[in-house]
């Protein structure tokens, strides 16, 4: 790599008290080029982008930026260098509007310290109208949809004139036509001559749009190399230190009798004649794009929002779900799409997140058998591969593939006969994301029923045996297994199919 | 599994070792502070204070608040007084303190729970309404010659043992148990972690919060009939800003301001060491006006001790560690990273 | 959510006024007649709140006085506000109970600007022209204690004193008479003790439980009120070691009364709120249908001991304080 380096990381390295994150980095970004870095969650990857981004000092090593050595102190400077970053997790003020979310920290003000609102208004009002968000600028951030808050904050990055933006997971939350907007906005980037840093664990994205790519493992490069002359599988097995025999443990089960029914679902303005069913031994994908009812549906079905009509019925018994235990009673569980919000409680630790939906199996009789739930969290965390340095650590600590597998081993724990799981996979890295597959297959193989929901088509693909597609709060179309494509899934999510049929 | 323990152990150990501190200190500056009669004194003028302090950490913790316990306090007191002497009957005086605290309790919970209103302005509001109700009742004066009723307060069992450090030892031994052996206690915790996580785990959100309204209730309702017995008279205006004495005690404790954190051993603690403050700056007769400033800075630290040590975000595991290496190691304590 | 909000606001309002009121009839509105504000201190001031009940009692004694109870709830801005409203309201005549008498001062002069008769009551706001007071003087309570205590406490005696809330007129004016009678008159007196109990009872227990463990017999309490010597009589009262032990408060409540029947509490000073709130409607009376126009009175500062004591546990006992 020649004079076109716009960015030179050298010999980086970081410990925190009794670990090493980083050890002995170099990697280098080109001008006009996308530079992906893969590896598991607490590969180091993030790590680094702190250090780039001035958020952590580096114990050892140099940075360069067009060749010459310098200290990034804090964020600030980090932005003065031209380096903007895309967080992984959304920094946004939920109760502020939209336009003082896009300027927060750098509102345009006169020498008297007021702030230029006509300004502000103005320039929101373009970005908004150029990236076709229908939102006023003095809309409440907390109305907007998570995508298009993601794309606020990248629409915020790149509006920095920054010449080397950093894209942490940028596309763990927005939809597919998202995606592409901000392919095209990446390609614009380049053209201006950008050097970009790409974070994902969509091997998809990285290949379509990287021209250079670093595997981390463990805090260490296992190495870099250009796109074109490495593939996914490579870089996978790179990635985990061995070879992944197949992405996707589907197996082919026998499918009995339904278990769980739904006839007519619906509420209020999210969704109506929602009717499905799902088998012992199936796995029912939810396709859609976000926003189209699917998180909505699973959550009025586990009793976290309202019915307003239809039934459910499992095995073949109707029940009235107006709450979670009602739900929980009939043998179903729901894994939240956010960890955060309805997943962990954050202070709490492990143990008791992982015991908290089977309570009754460890305090009985007057008193708390402690000995039990240590051994009965023991044992699910061993079948989920559970990392976490002891029981009584705090869940907020662990990484997000293990808080997901923590929560996962609590609903297990309640043996449901109806497992739903609703974007299960977001943000978490391969090796969590194999795991949570293989629980998957096994709860089918035992004859339960699960359900996925997903923004992911080649998961759903990969893992499911017949996928619902919805659209615009119905259900739009069902496909089988022998008809599953990616076109096919898009066409009903996006209410194309009708119009080509009509 | 050991460090997690280990760690566990050194932060309620650390809260401990204040307190020993403090007495070790206490009784080189005034041996008297160690006799029995001062011991007893201190417990005797914390065990309203310690359990209006177990009240507002179980509220706490559940993600609640009462600042309603001082007024509702005096209002199931003097009408406890006022039941007993025309009674005399005091199982009956308990049960309208207890029944009038619980009552005042469930209207929070209902604008609480139900309708969602933030607890900080329903039992301010409900603060209001009892202290005037009681001071209505009253016409703002002291009931007088309340009898044996006083022996609630200043009665001593077997000789040595205060009635109302007996109570506070049971209220110990109840709530402990309700947060540590029942599913109850681990409801507060989740609810007062993150409530919809806790909801969306099949928690009973509304019936858990009425729960930690109800035990609040119990609590004041005893500490009412315990405070009127104390002081032999049915005060109107006592008990002013009593539940912020619970409130310090249950933060100097190591409850955490932002719920789901707190033990009920830590609020004994915590009200241990004001109440061993108190008594020590007036053993040595340190003016009142230094006593304020001093409790001022108690606080504070004991609040930044909660922020910096209980609030930091916990060690994260970046390398990922053979077994063996798991289970010698101790956990690593980094910053919040990767 | 609002609407929740601002019911709960009515309520408590409501609840209030209630208070506030203490059970007056609204003003009435006829022509013949005088009107007349009574703006209290504080109602969840037990000695306030029993002047405020006895105000009403004595204006219904005169047949053309209709009296109307406000509360200043122990709030400088709240009493100054509810001063105003009175003016505005068009009161023939306004007694004003000060929070603290230096910042009601500018309003009462407000009333007298208004052409509306003015009277300052326990404490009065002295020096105002035009305004007229009422009030039973706080160091002359404090004295004829102090008085008596010179000859009472025994040589070389440890004494405690028990403070009223710092800054309070009611209590820097008792504590000053003490300083200046009693403390100066005996300087082989010794004080271990010196608190603020702010008027409680409960605080008064808790320092003297620490002061008779730090300096083990005490010989007198000094209180600035009768419920603080209860108090720290509350503590002692089963000791035989401090049998003989003085006690002196002031305020003659109900409380000392039954105390000093019982040999437990030494003297107290009668702050009566009969005899204030007679004087106060005989005073505004007088104001009123102009037979004079300007009056400064105090009702008289009586000693309460064992001499007397009996009298004044009637007292009690008629009103209903006190039971057999």
């Amino acid at each position: 790599m020649g004079s076109d380096v716009k960015l030179r990381v050298q010999g980086i390295e970081k410990s925190f008290p009794g670990v090493k994150a980083l050890d002995k980095v170099n990697f280098a970004v080109r001008k006009g080029t996308v530079h992906a870095l893969c590896g598991e969650n607490g590969a180091g990857k993030s790590t680094l982008m702190k250090i780039i981004n001035g958020i952590y000092k580096p114990d050892a090593g140099e940075i360069y930026v067009d060749e010459n050595p310098v200290k990034i102190k804090d964020p600030i400077m980090a932005r003065s260098l031209g380096i903007a970053m895309i967080a992984q997790e959304l920094n946004f003020v939920p109760e502020m509007s939209v336009e003082e979310n896009l300027f927060l920290g750098r509102l345009p003000a006169d020498g008297m310290g007021r702030v230029n609102w006509r300004e502000v208004r103005q320039k929101t009002e373009e970005l908004l109208k150029n990236e076709g968000l229908p939102y006023k600028p003095t809309e409440k951030l907390k109305m907007l949809t998570t995508s298009d808050i993601q794309m606020l904050e990248i629409m915020k990055a790149i509006s920095n004139d920054a010449s080397i933006v950093v894209m942490d997971e940028p596309t763990s939350s927005i939809t597919q036509k998202e995606v592409e907007l901000l392919f095209k906005k990446i390609d614009i980037l380049k053209a201006k001559g950008c050097a970009i840093v790409y974070i994902s664990h969509k091997m998809d994205e990285v290949f379509r749009i990287a021209d250079d790519i670093t595997v981390f493992r463990d805090g260490t490069v296992v190495k870099s190399m250009r796109a074109e002359e490495t593939n996914i599988d490579e870089v996978i097995a790179l990635m985990v230190g061995r070879k992944m025999e197949n992405v996707y443990p589907k197996e082919d089960l026998e499918i009995g009798e339904p278990l769980l029914e739904v006839k007519d679902l619906k509420s209020g303005q999210l969704f109506e004649d929602v009717t499905f069913h799902v088998n012992r031994g199936e796995i029912v994908g939810f396709a859609g794009l976000v926003g189209a009812g699917r998180t909505e549906t699973m959550r009025c079905l586990f009793g976290l929002d309202p019915i307003d009509g239809g039934t459910v019925k499992v095995s073949g018994k109707e029940i009235n779900i107006k709450k979670v235990s009602d739900a929980t009673g009939a043998g179903m569980v729901m894994l939240s799409e956010d960890r955060r919000r309805y997943g962990i409680i954050p202070m709490r630790s492990v143990k008791e997140n992982a015991s908290l939906s089977a309570l009754e199996k460890f305090f009985y009789g007057g008193r708390h058998h402690k000995q039990e739930e240590v051994d009965v969290v023991k044992k699910y965390f061993d079948k989920m591969s559970v990392k976490t340095p002891t029981l009584e650590t705090p869940i907020k600590s662990l990484s997000g593939g293990n808080q997901q597998k923590v929560l996962l081993a609590k609903w297990m724990m309640r043996d449901p006969d109806v497992l739903i799981l609703d974007e299960p996979t977001r943000g978490i890295d391969v090796g969590a994301k194999f795991e949570i597959y293989k629980l998957m297959t096994e709860t089918a193989k035992a004859g339960k029923a699960v359900v996925m929901v997903s923004s992911e088509l080649p998961e759903l693909i990969g893992m499911c045996d017949r996928i619902y597609v919805m659209c615009e709060g119905h259900i739009a179309g069902e496909l089988k297994r022998d008809e599953f494509s990616q076109e096919a899934i898009m066409m009903y999510a996006t209410g194309t199919h009708n119009i080509i049929q009509d | 599994m050991k460090n997690g323990k280990t760690s566990q152990l050194m932060q309620k150990y650390s809260i401990f070792f204040v307190l020993l501190v403090m007495i070790i200190a206490s009784t080189m500056m005034n041996p008297s502070f160690m006799s029995t009669r001062n011991m007893t004194n201190i417990a005797v003028q914390l065990a309203v204070a310690t359990i209006l302090a177990y009240g507002e950490m179980v509220l706490i913790v559940s993600g609640l608040l009462d600042l309603s316990a001082g007024a509702v306090l005096a209002l199931a007191g003097v009408l406890s007084v006022s039941v007993y002497k025309s009674t005399g009957n005091m199982a009956m005086a308990f049960a309208v303190a207890i029944g009038v605290s619980v009552v005042f309790n469930m209207i929070n919970a209902l604008f609480v729970a139900n309708f969602g209103l933030p607890a900080f302005i329903v039992t301010l509001a409900t603060q209001m309404a009892a202290r005037g109700l009681a001071l209505l009742y009253t016409s703002g004066q002291n009931i007088l010659q309340i009898g044996d009723y006083a022996f609630w307060g200043q009665g001593k069992i077997a000789g040595f043992l205060p009635v109302p450090v007996i109570f506070m030892i049971v209220a110990t031994i109840i709530i402990s148990y309700i947060m540590n052996q029942t599913r109850l206690g681990r409801s507060f915790y989740a609810i007062g972690g993150n409530e919809e996580a806790a909801n969306a785990s099949g928690i009973n959100v509304i019936k858990s919060k009425y729960m930690a309204f109800l035990i609040n209730g119990i609590l004041v309702g005893i500490a009412g009939v315990l405070f009127m017995a104390r002081v032999n008279a049915g005060l109107p205006n006592g008990a002013v800003g009593y539940e912020m004495e619970g409130l310090t005690a249950a933060i100097v404790g190591g409850t955490s301001f932002s719920g789901g954190i707190g033990t009920t051993s830590g609020t004994l603690i915590g009200s241990f060491i004001i109440g061993c403050l108190n008594n020590i700056m007036n053993l040595q007769g340190v003016d009142s006006y230094i006593q304020q400033v001093v409790k001022g800075i108690i606080i504070v630290g004991a609040v930044l001790y909660d922020v910096r040590f209980k609030n930091k975000k916990a060690p994260k595991v970046i390398l990922k560690k053979k077994d063996e290496e798991e289970k010698k190691d101790d956990a690593p304590k980094a910053e919040a990273g990767a | 959510m609002k609407k929740f909000l601002a019911s709960i606001l009515v309520m408590a309002m409501a609840a209030t006024a209630l208070t506030g009121c203490g059970g007056s009839e609204p003003a009435a509105e006829s022509g013949d007649g005088y009107k007349v504000a009574y703006i209290a201190r504080a109602q969840s001031d037990s000695f306030a709140a029993w002047l405020a009940n006895e105000m009403i009692r004595a204006a219904g004694e005169y047949e053309d006085i209709t009296l109307d109870v406000f509360d200043g709830q122990a709030d400088d801005a709240k009493e100054n506000a509810a001063i105003e409203n009175a003016i505005a309201n068009g009161y023939d005549a306004i007694i004003v109970q000060p929070n603290n008498g230096e910042a009601q001062r500018p309003y009462v002069e407000q009333v007298v600007a208004a052409g509306i008769v003015a009277i300052t009551t326990n404490s009065r706001i002295a020096g105002i022209e035009g305004a007229s007071s009422v009030d039973a003087d706080p160091y002359v309570q404090a004295q004829v204690n102090a008085e008596k205590a010179i000859e009472q406490v025994p040589e070389g005696a440890k004494v405690v004193v028990l403070r009223g809330p710092s800054g309070n007129f009611h209590a820097d004016e008792r504590l000053k008479a003490w300083n200046e009678v009693f403390f100066a008159a005996r300087p082989d007196v010794q004080i271990v003790g010196d608190d603020y109990a702010n008027w409680n009872k409960d605080e008064a227990m808790t320092l003297m439980e620490d002061w008779t463990l730090a300096h083990g017999k005490i010989d007198a309490v000094i209180s600035m009120n009768d419920n603080m010597a209860a108090g720290a009589l509350e503590v002692v009262k089963d000791n035989p070691e401090f049998d003989d032990m003085l006690a002196y408060g002031v305020d003659g409540t109900a409380e000392a009364c039954l105390l000093i029947q019982d040999g437990l509490m030494t003297s107290t000073c009668l702050q009566s709120a009969i005899d204030l709130a007679d004087l106060n409607m005989a005073t505004v009376h007088k104001l009123l249908t102009g037979e004079e126009t300007q009056i400064d009175t105090d009702i008289d500062a009586v000693l309460i001991n064992a001499d007397n004591v009996a009298e004044y546990v009637e007292m009690y006992k008629a009103n209903g304080q006190i039971t057999e």
